[in-house]
């Protein structure tokens, strides 16, 4: 399967790389190419001029006079596991960055490529030539195969470590040029699976900062798909919570799930439920529920949604109660 | 830098040896490999990443050649499954797989064996959940993979005190 | 065994060091000097006439350098099945209409992959859309829109029949009446497919003397040549398949497929070579897949367990033409009658047209399914009367050398040992039935099953026998011919082991010619199961041939009786008496002196059932099927996540009789492959269709096992005959099959751990958390 032609351009800094976006509004962004490259193949992106960002190179983690954790989005996902910083600081994104895909794509995708991946359906990502030929929804046409009577897209966004991520309040710096913006990495989505990401034709991702842990901290990651490896996620589930003094109770709590939905979801009524009170195992039952209740997820890939409902319960519980053993062990 | 649609001229170093080929942007180097070098160890199981077939060794990494634009590979070391062994001597990790039985129709086995030379040139002794995570992306239709397993254990013991690349 | 040297070692492959190395060359390899892109045009609709086609635009676009549609061939169809109750009935390029969605309908060569993509989108095809209908039972009511019509000789109200199977023998009204129990059950095995990871791909060149090459990716280059031949017009002799390495098949490359045709007519056409490889989308969506089966079967037994009446219904959704079909009911039958034995017996097994693509063999052909039905309704009748699954087993396992309704015999049959040894090696009757009691944590719940099947090694179909060729070369070396195709399973090298056997001379020093239709003489095909048996013989008996001609040669020089002679080490020497003795080189030399120049040659033939001049009918099962069958009792272990409902395979234990292994190691990784195979048939694969078009076209969603899923096999081989040199053997297959009892023995698994009984494939997670009442 050949790729479609097109102009390469290679920049070697940031600055380059949005004069180029700047230039060329329709330019496809490639940064590991472990995303577009697939898309180009079936033909989604056919792209007159695509950018490149191998030739940027990148620096390790570090950490910010504020105590925040800077984490350059061109690292590969590979690296992002390795990265004793990471490892130490934000430990939900070690674990997520391990579980995407196969070694050979972690080698090659970015973290900033796993969070701006586009929206996935059955119908979509494939090539069309004979196979659902009349354009959905996302590929600028006018109908759902998958939802038929159906008036939007219904494509869920799968990244691994977003939910991780959002569950760390983290913030991203999103370039374009002559401009400049930090808003938090949860705001980057908009929700809308035909246009997920919240950036002008010239904008890209440029730095991810994950703020300091208030105090006593646990996190966990949990990714649910039918093999147990490589392929992407039935759903996702990153818990992160901090604790107050007593180590016992908690102060607050960020649940964010993927898979389900055309954006990560908060699940901020399980959040709640989780502030001021003691943990247990009986209070994760309760938010288990609760979450399970306040996300509807979009069946996808072959999953039903009251499987899928089922699942995020089981998830939701499997999080919470890792994030408890990582406070535990911290003792 | 800019570049056209035309061809560009590339220097590639494949199994220690370069390369001066005109290439288009948009070829990928397992296109490179197989269509202008002959080198068609690596294969195309798929062409989109998700069967690990085409992995070559890139500055001693395992990627997917299927998803790696051939310009991107200037000054870089690429191995493939051709620049395993010397004079005809073959690897510890080929050895291992040929005496396992880890081969059967051997269209996924140039893949395995770079990433479990890889593998092993990065932990010479990598647990069962290490290796599996190394493998994860290589599909074996014929073995079931108990060979494969048997073939990498059978490697590391013989590489304790070398290298398996060698 | 005995005191053989190579038959029964864990001999290397001859082909490990090709493969690891890269040197290997599959069609998917090959580049010809001028060689041409191929690419084919296919329907976006599941039915629909063909009113108008204009390929103008597309012959006209600089670099293509041919265009073909239907009104290029001959018009003569081909099929998997050509008989004359079945003829031949696809079309290379659609004719009038297109019955599924992917059905190719023009082919275009150029002079790279960017204009054959331009020539493709520049081609015209205007459709008039027909009603369409996917699932068979729809298929078969007298008001479905009709695909092709029923077959003739299938009397009913029922539409889009292919082929009917109805065997039977007792009275099935009797057998009920006289059972103290009795059940009907109903179960669905799902579209799957197979998986291989070189994708289907030809060479065709015509060369300027009219010869046509052609290198594909298949299960047998005689099959193919006997296609291309017939649907090209061309005698045999202009027509040579050659041999490449084979990236995988599992039956999924053995008729003509539409892509090797075109690449051969378009090479005639542009005097050009052309190639064409499909995409893995393409394989997903518009090749050839597994056949879903629908088995119905009604079971009586007396109230010991014993069998007395059967009767089945199995529903095939073959697709939009025969395909295999019309073969798969007749195997569900066979399948069915094989391993236990079941006095009155009503079969009814009908082949259906729906518009997906065509479906084809796939490993196993019709045996998981069936085993999947039959294994599971007994262990719920053993649960139903008291009795382990064990026991009502061996109550109804056939006994060696038990004739068979059909007329065959079962010969050298292992059954009853390899059930009791499953039984005894998983230590099965003190872990079945605990209700899934496990260790530590309160969530897993674990639990054996067990499951037994049976399947053949060789039959008739065409070609139908194996032939090859040993010849001795000056130095004492050999060379063998042999038309048998390496797909993976190591054909090349048992059949090495057996000339090495028979004439004491090293594996490393037999050259292999294989698999090319103008050199090597006829074999039976990788499709069959016939290697081990047919082709096996067939060296067998060419083998010995050379090794009677060497010891004639040799009991005349040094006059002794060829008795007291020994072969060892390229050398016949008299027992006691080494040093008396010739090299073979000695003994070539010597025979072209005294022979007239014959420089030793064997040819050997073998056929399964040499007495039998026609295959059975696969519409009445009538006649003898095989003289090679092979039992096995497969035993698993599953532990079962009760929270998300996934199941784990622990450990698969699998007791076969497998005659003798050839090759031990190989057999090993046989079963390891099949484990694997039905570990992805139980939890994770399934093709996903809608309205004819296949949604999963890719591996990310095809889920088939990674290194994650990997499940510890173990093997027990019951060994019930020995290889002698000189003597014909009988050993059974294990190509085909280890995918079955499994199944059965999974199913059984899980309802031993948490107590769901699943009716069909895949027991996906949501199914078990269903059966558990977790999800409503």
């Amino acid at each position: 399967m050949h790729l479609p032609k097109f102009t390469y351009l290679n920049p070697t800094s940031m600055e380059e790389a949005v004069a180029f976006l700047k230039e060329h509004p329709n330019a496809g962004l490639m940064a590991g190419g472990t995303d577009i490259l697939p898309r180009m193949k079936n033909r989604l992106d056919v792209p007159e001029v695509l950018v490149g960002l191998q030739g940027i190179p990148w620096e390790v983690p570090s950490v910010r006079p504020d105590g925040s954790l800077a984490i350059n989005p061109l690292m590969t996902l590979d690296a992002v596991n390795r990265a004793p910083l990471i490892r130490e600081r934000a430990p939900v994104l070690s674990d997520a960055a391990l579980m995407v895909a196969s070694s050979e794509i972690r080698n090659m995708g970015t973290l900033g490529g796993n969070l701006c991946q586009q929206t996935r359906c059955l119908y979509y990502n494939q090539r069309h030539s004979f196979q659902f030929m009349e354009p959905c929804y996302k590929r600028d046409g006018d109908r759902c195969y998958f939802i038929p009577k159906g008036r939007k897209c219904w494509a869920v966004f799968m990244s691994d470590t977003a939910p991780g991520l959002i569950s760390l309040s983290t913030e991203i710096r999103v370039v374009g040029l002559e401009k400049m913006r930090t808003i938090p990495l949860e705001e980057l989505y908009t929700g809308d699976a035909k246009k997920p990401f919240a950036l002008d034709p010239d904008e890209m991702v440029s730095e991810i900062i994950v703020p300091e842990a208030p105090g006593s901290r646990g996190e966990a990651f949990f990714k649910f798909s039918l093999r147990g490896g490589v392929e992407f996620a039935a759903l996702n589930v990153a818990a992160v919570l901090d604790m107050k003094e007593d180590r016992k109770t908690c102060a607050q709590a960020r649940i964010t799930v993927g898979a389900l939905s055309s954006s990560p979801r908060r699940a901020l009524k399980g959040e709640a439920a989780l502030v001021e009170q003691e943990l247990s195992r009986d209070l994760f039952f309760e938010v288990a529920d609760i979450v399970a209740k306040e996300i509807t997820p979009i069946p996808h890939h072959g999953f039903s949604a009251a499987y899928l409902t089922e699942c995020l319960r089981v998830g939701t519980m499997r999080v919470l109660e890792s994030a408890t053993e990582r406070i535990r062990r911290k003792k | 830098m800019e570049t056209k649609k035309q061809k560009l001229l590339l220097e590639l170093s494949i199994n220690d040896e370069s390369y001066e080929l005109a290439v288009g942007p948009q070829e990928t180097l397992v296109e490179v490999l197989r269509n202008h070098l002959g080198l068609t160890g690596a294969k195309e199981g798929c062409d989109t990443g998700e069967c690990g077939s085409c992995t070559v060794l890139i500055d001693g990494k395992p990627v997917l050649s299927c998803l790696t634009l051939a310009l991107n590979c200037q000054n870089k070391k690429i191995v493939t499954i051709e620049g395993l062994g010397k004079e005809g001597a073959m690897t510890i990790v080929q050895n291992a797989f040929l005496e396992k039985g880890a081969v059967q129709c051997g269209f996924c086995t140039p893949g395995m064996v770079l990433a479990t030379t890889a593998l092993l040139e990065e932990m010479p002794a990598p647990s069962d959940r290490e290796t599996k995570k190394a493998l994860e992306g290589h599909l074996c239709r014929c073995t079931g993979y108990n060979k494969i397993l048997e073939a990498v254990g059978l490697a590391v013991a013989r590489s304790s005190g070398g290298s398996a690349g060698t | 065994m005995g005191d053989l040297e190579y038959v029964g070692k864990r001999v290397l492959r001859k082909d490990g060091p090709d493969k690891v190395t890269g040197r290997a060359m599959y069609t998917v390899d090959m580049q010809l000097r001028g060689m041409l892109t191929g690419a084919i045009l296919r329907s976006p609709y599941p039915h629909a006439r063909i009113l108008h086609m204009d390929v103008s635009r597309a012959r006209a676009l600089p670099g293509v350098k041919a265009v073909i549609t239907a009104q290029d061939t001959l018009g003569i169809k081909h099929g998997f099945v050509e008989t004359p109750r079945y003829p031949a009935d696809q079309s290379p390029l659609a004719v009038n209409k297109v019955c599924f969605a992917g059905e190719e309908v023009a082919a275009v060569a150029a002079i790279d992959p960017y204009v054959a993509e331009e020539a493709l989108d520049l081609i015209r095809v205007d459709y008039e859309l027909l009603p369409a209908v996917f699932d068979p039972e729809e298929a078969m009511q007298p008001g479905a829109p009709e695909i092709h019509p029923t077959h003739p000789k299938v009397e009913g109200p029922f539409k889009n029949i292919g082929g009917k199977t109805a065997s039977g023998w007792g009275n099935i009204e009797d057998g009920f009446a006289q059972s103290d129990l009795v059940r009907k059950d109903r179960f669905e095995s799902h579209l799957r497919t197979h998986g291989y990871l070189e994708p289907q791909a030809t060479v065709a060149s015509l060369e300027p003397d009219g010869k046509l090459n052609i290198w594909t990716s298949s299960q047998g280059p005689f099959i193919k040549r006997a296609k291309l031949a017939a649907t090209l017009g061309l005698p045999f002799s202009s027509v040579r398949v050659q041999k490449a390495y084979v990236g995988g098949a599992f039956g999924g490359k053995i008729d003509l497929f539409s892509h090797e045709f075109c690449a051969a007519l378009l090479s005639m056409k542009s005097g050009r070579p052309v190639k064409i490889v499909a995409s893995r989308e393409e394989i997903f969506s518009a090749y050839r897949h597994g056949q879903p089966l629908i088995v119905e079967v009604k079971t009586g037994v007396k109230k010991d367990g014993t069998l007395i009446a059967q009767e089945f219904r199995v529903i095939n959704n073959s697709g939009a033409f025969r395909g295999s079909g019309v073969v798969v009911i007749f195997l569900a039958w066979g399948f069915a009658m094989l391993p236990y034995r079941v006095p009155h017996f009503k079969y009814e097994g009908y082949s259906v047209f729906t518009n997906n693509p065509i479906r084809t063999p796939q490993r196993g052909h019709g045996a998981p399914q069936l085993r999947f039905a039959v294994e599971s309704q007994l262990d719920m009748i053993a649960g139903e009367l008291g009795l382990d699954p064990v026991e009502i087993r061996l109550k109804n396992a056939r006994d060696p050398n038990e004739q068979l309704p059909n007329g065959d015999n079962v010969h050298n049959c292992g059954l009853k040992e390899c059930i009791r040894m499953a039984a005894e090696h998983t230590g099965f009757l003190g872990k079945w039935g605990k209700k899934g009691a496990s260790p530590a944590n309160g969530r897993m719940r674990r639990g054996i099953g067990i499951g037994v099947s049976a399947y053949f090694g060789g039959s008739l179909i065409y070609p139908n026998s194996s032939s090859v060729v040993v010849k001795m070369n000056d130095d004492g070396s050999v060379t063998m011919l042999t038309g048998a195709m390496e797909i993976g399973q190591g054909a090349e090298t048992i059949l090495s082991q057996i000339v090495a056997e028979e004439l004491k001379i090293p594996v490393e020093e037999i050259q292999v010619i294989a698999a090319d239709t103008e050199t090597t003489p006829v074999d039976i095909g990788s499709w069959i199961s016939g290697n081990a048996y047919v082709s096996g013989n067939a060296t067998r008996v060419a083998a010995g041939e050379v090794r009677k001609k060497l010891l004639d040669l040799a009991s005349e020089s040094l006059e002794a009786d060829p008795a007291d002679l020994i072969l060892k080490d390229k050398r016949i020497s008299v027992a006691g008496s080494p040093d008396r003795g010739f090299t073979y080189r000695e003994l070539v030399r010597t025979s072209i002196q005294k022979r007239r120049g014959d420089p030793i040659m064997g040819e050997g033939h073998w056929r399964t059932m040499r007495d039998e001049p026609v295959h059975p009918s696969l519409a009445t099962a009538k006649g003898r099927w095989s003289e090679n069958y092979a039992f096995d009792a497969q035993t698993a272990e599953v532990e079962v996540d009760t929270e998300t409902g996934q199941v784990r395979l622990l450990r698969a234990v699998t007791a076969h009789d497998c005659g003798f292994p050839i090759n031990p190691l190989l057999v090993e990784g046989q079963i390891d492959g099949q484990i694997s195979m039905a570990l992805g048939h139980a939890f994770f694969e399934e093709i996903l269709m809608e309205d004819g078009k296949t949604l999963n076209p890719n591996w990310l969603d095809y889920r088939m096992p990674t290194i994650h899923n990997v499940a510890p096999s173990e093997h027990l081989d019951v060994i019930t005959e020995e290889y002698k040199v000189g003597q014909p053997y009988r050993t059974k297959e294990v190509g085909e099959g280890y995918v079955s009892a499994i199944l059965g023995a999974i199913a059984n698994a899980i309802y031993d751990a948490v107590g769901v009984r699943l009716f069909s494939t895949p027991f996906t997670p949501e199914k078990i958390l269903r059966g558990l009442g977790k999800i409503k």
